[in-house]
C-alpha cells in the first residue's frame, strides 16, 4: 500500500478568493428586506380566500470548486487550444463528450484512450434559442446546436456563430473554434458554418412569422443592451 | 401478487405564485382527501402498519433538503415509515409507481403518496437553471441550452425527419389550454381566464426557443396532490367506488441527449424502426430512439401495457395524460407509447383524435402547459384527474359534469424527466 500524497499544483488561473469569500459571507441567509403581501388563495378556484403573506428576500450563494476527473484532459485540451475525445480500445466508439470507460455493454468499462479529434462537424440538430442564459442574452438570438465532431458517436452542444438563425439546417458542416481567452468549460467551443448553409422548407406564413420573431428578439437586445 | 387500488385523490391547485408554504398546501390536499375517506384515521398509519411515500423535484427551489420530513410531520405522521422519490421530471409518477409496488410486496396495505412543488422564491431564470442542473453540469447545462433548447432541438429534428410542423405544435397547445378551462385546479384559467384559445393565438405567444413559443412550454407552478392507495381487501373497505392500478412501469435512456443517435446499448434493439428510417437522412447507429423519440418512453409503457395485459394499446385505452412539459412531447409520445407508428404522431393531432371527443382524449387536464407543472405534483395530480374521470367525479370534483367521459375504462398516464432520461407510467382501470 502506498499514500496517494497531497494535491500538488501544476499551474493555475488567477481567481480572487478574498472577493468570492466575502460574497458567500454577504449571501448568508439574513433577510436584506420584506414585504406584505395579500391575495386569495385557497386549493380550488371554487374555494378561494384574501390572505395575507409574510416575503422576506432571503440571499444565499456560494463557490464550487470542482474536479473535471479523468476527463481533465478535455479541458486541459481547450485552454491549449485543441479538441480531445476518447476511443474505446475494445470497440473503436469515439466519444465526445469523452469518457474515462467506455458504456458499450460489451466492452464491460473498458478503460478508454485520448485521441485529438478534427475541429470539424455536422449540426445533427438545432433551435434558436430567443431567451438564452443571462450572461448570453446580448447573442439573442442564438442558434444552439448539437454538432457531431468528424469521427465521434456523439453529439456535442455548442452555440453557433456567424449563421444566419434563418439559414442553419440539419446535415450544416462546421468549423469547431475555441475561444481567445477560454475559461475551462464548454462554452469555450463554438462553431461557424463550413459551407453556404441552405434554409430548412417554410411556408410563407411560417417564413413571415420566423422573421418578426427574429426581428422582436433583435429589437429587444438592442433596447435592453444598446448593442447589434 | 397483490392488487393495488384507488381509494382516493386529490389536488390543491396548481398557480403562481400560491405563497402558502409547501406543508400547507399539502395539508389541504390531503384534507380533502381525508373528507373522502371517512373510515381512515391518520392514526392508523403508525398504528396498522401504513407508509408514505413523498414526491418533490427540487431541493434549489426552497434552498431546503429533506422537505419531506417537515411535511411528514406536519401532517402529524412522525414515526411512520417513509421516504421520498426523486427522479427530475419523472419525479411525481415514480413516487406512484414505487407505492404501488410497495402494495404488491405486501410489505405495507395503505400507502399515501403526496407530491408538491414550490417555484416561485427564485427569479425565473434562476428557477430555469434549477430545472436544467438535472442536465449534466459539466457537458449539457454549460453549452448555454436551457431545457427549452434542449427540447427544442429535438423537435426541430422530428420537424426535419418525420415532417412535424409548427401548426402541429400549435394544435396540441390549443387542445391543452382548452381543455384546463373547465378545471378547478389549472393555473392556466386561474391566471388568464376562461375563453378558448386558437392557434393564432399559441403564434402570438413569444418565441422561447425555435421551434418553441410560450404555450407549448410547461407553466413553473405551486401546487401539492395527494393519492391513497391500498391493497385490494382495504381498498374495498375503504370505497365503494374504487380504480386499480394494473399496470406500473419505468424505464431509463441516456444522461445526455446527444449520446443517444449512435448508443451501442440501443444498437439493434428495435430493427422494425429501422426499417422505416428515410433513404436522404444518414441513418445513426441506434435511429430509435435518435433525438427524435424517447426510448425511456418506450420501455416504461411497454413494462406497463405487458404488466396490464394490455394487447393493442389503441384499443384498449380510453384516455391519456401525457407528461409534456413540451407540445412536441405528446407527437412523440403518442408513438412511444405504441398509440401509432413513429412518426405519425402529428396525425393523430390533425385527425382530433386526441380531443375530448376523439377516439383517445388525451390531456383532459390540461397537462403541463395548462393544468400546471409543479413538478413533484405533476403527475400525481394527472392521476388524480385520471382517477375522478374513471370513477364518474368529474362532474363532482370539477363541478362540470359536462366534462365526465361516457364510462371510460382504461387509463394510461406517463411521466419523465430530464430530456427523457427516465420515465414512469401507470394504467388505471375500473
Amino acid at each position: 500500500m502506498k499514500q496517494p500524497g497531497p494535491e500538488k499544483i501544476m499551474k493555475q488561473s488567477p481567481y480572487d478568493e478574498k472577493w468570492w469569500q466575502e460574497w458567500e459571507r454577504k449571501g448568508g441567509w439574513r433577510p436584506e428586506g420584506w414585504k406584505i403581501v395579500e391575495m386569495n388563495d385557497g386549493p380550488t378556484l371554487n374555494d378561494l380566500k384574501p390572505q395575507k403573506f409574510l416575503v422576506v428576500h432571503r440571499p444565499h450563494g456560494s463557490m464550487f470548486h470542482h474536479s473535471y476527473g479523468k476527463v481533465s484532459q478535455f479541458f486541459i485540451g481547450l485552454l491549449e487550444g485543441k479538441l480531445y475525445g476518447t476511443k474505446c480500445p475494445k470497440c473503436g466508439l469515439v466519444y465526445c463528450p469523452p469518457r474515462a470507460h467506455c458504456f458499450n455493454p460489451k466492452c464491460r468499462l473498458a478503460e478508454t484512450k485520448w485521441i485529438e479529434l478534427p475541429k470539424k462537424g455536422e449540426v445533427h440538430s438545432y433551435t434558436i434559442m430567443a431567451i438564452a442564459w443571462p450572461s448570453m442574452a446580448h447573442l439573442q438570438p442564438l442558434v444552439g446546436a448539437m454538432i457531431r465532431i468528424d469521427g465521434t458517436n456523439t453529439c456535442l452542444p455548442m452555440t453557433m456563430r456567424d449563421v444566419d438563425p434563418e439559414k442553419v439546417n440539419i446535415g450544416l458542416r462546421v468549423n469547431i473554434s475555441i475561444v481567445k481567452d477560454p475559461k475551462g468549460d464548454l462554452l469555450d467551443v463554438y462553431a461557424t458554418p463550413a459551407e453556404e448553409p441552405v434554409a430548412p422548407k417554410r411556408t410563407p406564413q411560417e417564413l413571415k412569422r420566423f422573421r418578426e420573431d427574429m426581428e422582436k428578439t433583435r429589437a429587444w437586445v438592442k433596447k435592453t443592451f444598446g448593442t447589434k | 401478487m397483490k392488487k393495488v387500488g384507488i381509494v382516493a385523490g386529490s389536488i390543491s391547485r396548481f398557480d403562481n405564485p400560491r405563497h402558502t408554504l409547501a406543508e400547507e398546501m399539502c395539508a389541504e390536499a390531503v384534507k380533502m382527501l381525508l373528507d373522502d375517506v371517512p373510515d381512515l384515521e391518520l392514526g392508523d398509519f403508525i398504528r396498522k402498519g401504513y407508509a408514505c411515500c413523498y414526491s418533490y423535484f427540487s431541493d434549489i427551489l426552497e434552498q431546503q433538503q429533506c422537505m419531506h420530513w417537515i411535511i411528514h410531520d406536519y401532517l402529524g405522521l412522525s414515526g411512520v415509515p417513509a421516504y421520498r422519490v426523486e427522479s427530475g421530471g419523472a419525479t411525481p409518477i415514480d413516487a406512484v409507481v414505487n407505492a404501488a409496488l410497495w402494495i404488491r410486496s405486501g410489505m405495507f396495505p395503505v400507502v399515501l403518496v403526496v407530491g408538491w412543488e414550490k417555484m416561485n422564491e427564485l427569479p425565473i431564470q434562476k428557477v430555469n437553471e434549477a430545472i436544467a442542473i438535472a442536465g449534466d453540469t459539466d457537458w449539457d447545462f454549460v453549452s448555454g441550452f436551457t431545457y427549452n433548447a434542449f427540447y427544442a432541438t429535438m423537435e426541430a429534428r422530428r420537424m426535419h425527419v418525420y415532417g412535424d410542423t409548427e401548426e402541429d405544435l400549435a394544435e396540441v397547445a390549443v387542445s391543452n389550454h382548452n381543455n384546463s378551462l373547465d378545471n378547478p385546479y389549472a393555473q392556466w384559467p386561474a391566471q388568464h381566464g376562461f375563453s378558448k384559445i386558437t392557434v393564432e393565438d399559441v403564434y402570438k405567444s413569444r418565441l422561447i426557443s425555435w421551434p418553441y413559443r410560450l404555450y407549448e412550454c410547461a407553466m413553473t407552478s405551486e401546487g401539492a396532490s395527494a393519492l391513497l392507495l391500498a391493497n385490494e381487501e382495504m381498498t374495498k373497505k375503504l370505497t365503494d367506488n374504487p380504480v386499480w392500478i394494473s399496470g406500473v412501469g419505468f424505464g431509463t435512456d441516456t444522461m445526455r441527449a446527444g449520446d443517444r443517435p449512435d448508443n451501442p446499448a440501443w444498437k439493434g434493439l428495435y430493427p422494425e424502426d429501422e426499417k422505416i428510417w428515410p433513404k436522404n437522412i444518414p441513418k445513426p447507429m441506434s435511429p430509435y430512439p435518435d433525438l427524435l423519440n424517447f426510448g425511456s418512453l418506450r420501455v416504461s409503457a411497454r413494462m406497463a401495457y405487458k404488466d396490464a395485459g394490455i394487447k393493442n394499446p389503441r384499443k384498449e385505452i380510453s384516455f391519456v395524460e401525457i407528461f409534456d412539459p413540451y407540445a412536441g412531447v405528446v407527437l412523440a409520445g403518442l408513438e412511444d407509447f405504441d398509440f401509432c407508428k413513429r412518426g405519425e404522431g402529428k396525425k393523430m393531432v390533425r385527425d382530433g383524435v386526441i380531443q375530448p371527443h376523439g377516439e383517445l382524449p388525451c390531456q383532459l387536464s390540461g397537462a403541463l402547459t395548462a393544468q400546471g407543472h409543479a413538478v413533484g405534483s405533476t403527475s400525481i395530480a394527472q392521476v388524480v384527474d385520471s382517477y375522478w374521470q374513471l370513477s364518474n367525479q368529474i362532474g363532482k370534483k370539477w363541478g362540470a359534469p359536462g366534462r365526465q367521459l361516457s364510462k371510460p375504462k382504461k387509463a394510461f398516464i406517463h411521466g419523465h424527466g430530464g430530456t427523457g432520461c427516465q420515465a414512469g407510467a401507470v394504467v388505471l382501470e375500473v
